[in-house]
């Protein structure tokens, strides 16, 4: 006897149809699955077996080989158990009155316990976009994945609890309720917000400024003097996912097993990965690649707190994605790719012992030690960093004054006009923000006064700076004239610009 | 040029110290060799403390025009050579080496600047000669013959600076040396030294006063400080004083938003009115350079 279910595999971060081919013939009782499949894959043998028999159905005594085709793709994860089980009961006619033709429209994701219970497997939002572009019209999935695979409405999505319920739905026996899941587009509510910080008005205006241009951002200061808890709240004055950028940053999320919550993510992720971390779990990888810490921070904010503690690899691996954004991972059965899209915010001390520019205590560094500490940081990393701000301990009276400061809703009102600004301008070049600006489009857009000019020539030759400091000030002033609704860049926000380049410089002599 | 020992031109200050150099290889101004000159040497890893004193005393002394020797290292070495350019002040840099091998490489720059505004390189090498560790030993005691006097600003144990300060001593003249913090681990050498007798120094004022001769401090030139300065930008300027302010702190003074700070400090520090220290602090500049 021979039966044909479909299921769902992954491929990085898109699923692909398989077919589970079940032959079940006289001979000796063996159970075998080909198909390239991984230890988990061969180990659905016994968990198939122990649910069905779980299920008081008898398990054939008879010559069982399973195919998951395409047999040339190596297949890894528990969720074609759920499949290879109805493909066993379909070959073994246990149950009779399915439909045939509506079996061809429907695929089965799921893990299946020993008992004959489902439960929830990763990916399951990849899988079903996939699934509808194939024109798929049903999935079959556990109950806890129901509300993940919901969003998608066009597809009747049939949640199950157990085995025995199973064979009941496509016997026809019971109906079983489809979910869909409302997508609640409510204000996204952050525990966060910008009113709570008293006083740093610079680093304010410069993450403000980073948040509208899409810039990347390093926080220079010394112990406690909140660069994390400021770069935190950097996500509360981004506007709004849209629904598209909810889906890829869910998808993400479900393909890497982060789904915390059922339905869409509807926040801005913000990634903060300790300085021990590994170049892989950064960048994604393993032999079945999975998103790093980068694509997690896909349309939201990658922070790297103390970055000179970093290993120097993993440090350099960020340079490509930083500037693509996206990563390609390739592996002998296939390249992958993911998207990370985020905006990158790194904080570090000034020197070793963290104090110097600090304005009560003295520094106890050399000036050696300090530029062995900023050598850490690579040019080519460092040249991928369009602000730089200083931090400074606020003054007690600020920290105890009671007036309130600003609120990030009010912050991202300004930034939300600015961005509206540039995707405006920019719809015809294939970029949404400034700090994506390519050289020619910067001498398309970021055109200077004659003063403008003047103090770019003065800056240049007083403070030494390099040509790649020169793009960088030119976005940045883009941005800041964006921010105050300007159409061409003035002299003055040039020379804000500048002040944004502590580094070039304070240690480039 | 080549001066023999036998030569009019030979400073006398080095035919009286052991060991002098049976021939120097000059570039440069050869007349302020026989200036009054102060040596100020130091550590090449330096703290914070050690850059600020070396800039004030070196400051200091140009103003009662003493000439600057020093030994072009990285460290102290450089910032007194270029702090004394920077007061447009004559310096003296002895070289270990001959002046096809400028040592360290990164100074070469330094050493042509110090040519181009009137200063002088010496040694007792041939150009091609390289450098090494005894010939940076022996230079010292060309540094401390030049000098009337060698100021230590910091110094690292056993380093090339002590035994400045000992030719110094053996050589009959004064050394000063600049207290330190205990915790300062450049510090111990020269609060050492003073233990032992050196001349503890607080100002330039201490070091004058050793010598009994007259000096008058030149008249630095003050320009009208309002003049030159853009409507826009004073009242910036005039809240920026000698202490150090943040962005942050000078917007709250003015109440103003601190992208409009940030903008007229950055104009004020490209036309060199204010200067911007580690940190992004910002005072005024007083020191008229370039």
């Amino acid at each position: 006897m021979l039966s044909k279910v479909k299921s769902m595999a992954l491929n990085g971060l898109e699923g692909y149809l398989v077919e589970i081919e079940t032959y079940i013939s006289n001979g000796i009782p063996e159970f075998e699955i080909v198909g390239l499949g991984d230890t988990t894959v061969k180990e659905a043998k016994k968990r198939v077996e122990a649910a069905i028999k779980n299920s008081k159905i008898d398990f054939p005594t008879q010559k069982i080989l399973i195919n998951l085709a395409p047999a040339d793709m190596r297949k890894g994860g528990s969720s074609f158990d759920l499949a290879i089980l109805v493909g066993i009961l379909i070959a073994t006619n246990k149950i009779p009155k399915i439909d045939i033709d509506k079996l061809a429209q429907t695929i089965f994701i799921g893990e299946v316990s020993l008992e004959g219970k489902l439960s929830r497997v990763n990916g399951i939002l990849a899988m079903c976009l996939e699934a509808k572009e194939l024109g798929i019209k049903r999935v079959i999935l556990p109950k806890s994945n129901a509300n993940e695979a919901g969003i998608i409405e066009e597809l009747d999505i049939i949640p199950i609890g157990n085995v025995q319920e199973l064979i009941k739905y496509l016997n026809n026996d019971i109906g079983i309720q489809k979910v869909h899941t409302q997508i609640k587009r409510s204000k996204t509510k952050y525990d966060l917000d910008f009113s709570e910080v008293k006083g740093q008005e610079n680093v304010k205006r410069a993450l403000e400024i980073t948040a509208t241009g899409g810039h990347n951002c390093l926080l220079i200061g010394s112990p406690g003097t909140g660069k994390t808890m400021m770069s935190k709240r950097l996500n509360t004055i981004l506007p709004e996912l849209t629904l598209e950028e909810a889906m890829e940053t869910t998808k993400i999320y479900s393909v890497s097993g982060e789904l915390k919550k059922d339905g869409l993510i509807m926040e801005r992720p913000f990634r903060m990965p300790h300085h021990t971390v590994t170049k892989n779990t950064i960048i994604g990888g393993g032999r079945n690649p999975k998103p790093g810490e980068i694509s997690l921070a896909h349309n939201g904010v990658l922070f790297l707190d103390e970055l000179p503690e970093f290993n120097r690899n993993t440090l350099e691996a960020l340079r490509e994605p930083i500037e693509n954004k996206e990563i390609a991972i390739n592996r002998i059965y296939g390249n992958y790719i993911f998207p990370c899209n985020f905006i990158f915010i790194a904080s570090m001390n000034p020197c070793p012992c963290g104090y110097y520019g600090d304005e009560e205590k003295e520094c106890k560094c050399t000036m050696q030690e300090i530029h062995r500490y900023l050598s850490k940081i690579s040019g080519p990393l460092l040249d991928r960093i369009d602000l730089h701000i200083e931090v400074k301990r606020p003054r007690y009276e600020k920290i105890s004054s009671k007036t309130k400061s600003e609120t990030s809703e009010e912050i991202r009102k300004r930034v939300n006009i600015a961005k509206e600004i540039q995707r405006e301008r920019y719809k015809n070049e294939n970029i949404a923000s400034n700090s994506e600006l390519t050289n020619s489009l910067i001498t398309k857009y970021c055109k200077l006064d004659e003063k403008g000019e003047e103090i770019l020539e003065t800056a240049f030759k007083k403070l030494k700076l390099s040509v790649r400091a020169y793009e960088k000030i030119l976005k940045i002033a883009r941005t800041i004239a964006d921010l105050e609704q300007k159409t061409d860049i003035e002299y003055k926000h040039i020379a804000e610009a500048i002040q944004y380049r502590s580094l070039d410089r304070r240690y480039d002599n | 040029m080549i001066i023999e020992y036998s030569d009019r031109l030979y400073p006398e200050k080095l035919r009286q110290i052991n060991k002098p150099p049976s021939r120097l290889y000059v570039l440069g101004n050869i007349e302020i060799l026989n200036n009054n000159g102060i040596a100020v040497v130091g550590s090449r890893t330096n703290t914070q403390y050690g850059e600020k004193m070396c800039k004030t005393f070196t400051k200091n002394l140009v103003e009662y025009d003493f000439t600057i020797i020093s030994g072009l290292a990285v460290g102290i070495d450089s910032i007194a050579h270029k702090t004394c350019l920077k007061n447009s002040g004559k310096t003296i840099a002895v070289l270990p080496c001959g002046f096809n091998h400028i040592y360290p490489e990164v100074n070469i720059p330094l050493a042509q600047e110090i040519l181009k505004n009137g200063g002088t390189l010496i040694s007792e090498y041939d150009e091609n000669t390289k450098p090494d560790s005894d010939k940076f030993r022996e230079r010292n005691r060309i540094v401390a013959g030049l000098g009337i006097g060698t100021l230590i600003i910091e110094a690292g144990n056993r380093s090339g600076t002590s035994i400045t300060a000992r030719h110094t001593t053996e050589q009959g003249k004064p050394v000063f040396a600049i207290p330190s913090s205990l915790d300062n681990k450049k510090g111990k050498v020269t609060n050492e030294l003073i233990r032992n007798g050196a001349y503890l120094v607080r100002n330039v004022e201490d070091i004058i006063n050793v010598y009994d001769i007259k000096l008058t401090k030149r008249k630095s030139k003050k320009k009208d400080i309002y003049l030159d300065i853009s409507e826009e930008l004073i009242d910036v300027y005039k809240v920026i004083d000698d202490i150090p302010k943040n962005v942050n702190q000078i917007a709250i003074e003015l109440g103003l938003n601190v992208s409009d700070v940030n903008y007229k400090t950055m104009l004020l520090v490209m036309e060199n009115k204010i200067m911007e220290l580690p940190g992004q602090r910002f005072i005024r500049n007083d020191e008229d350079y370039e």
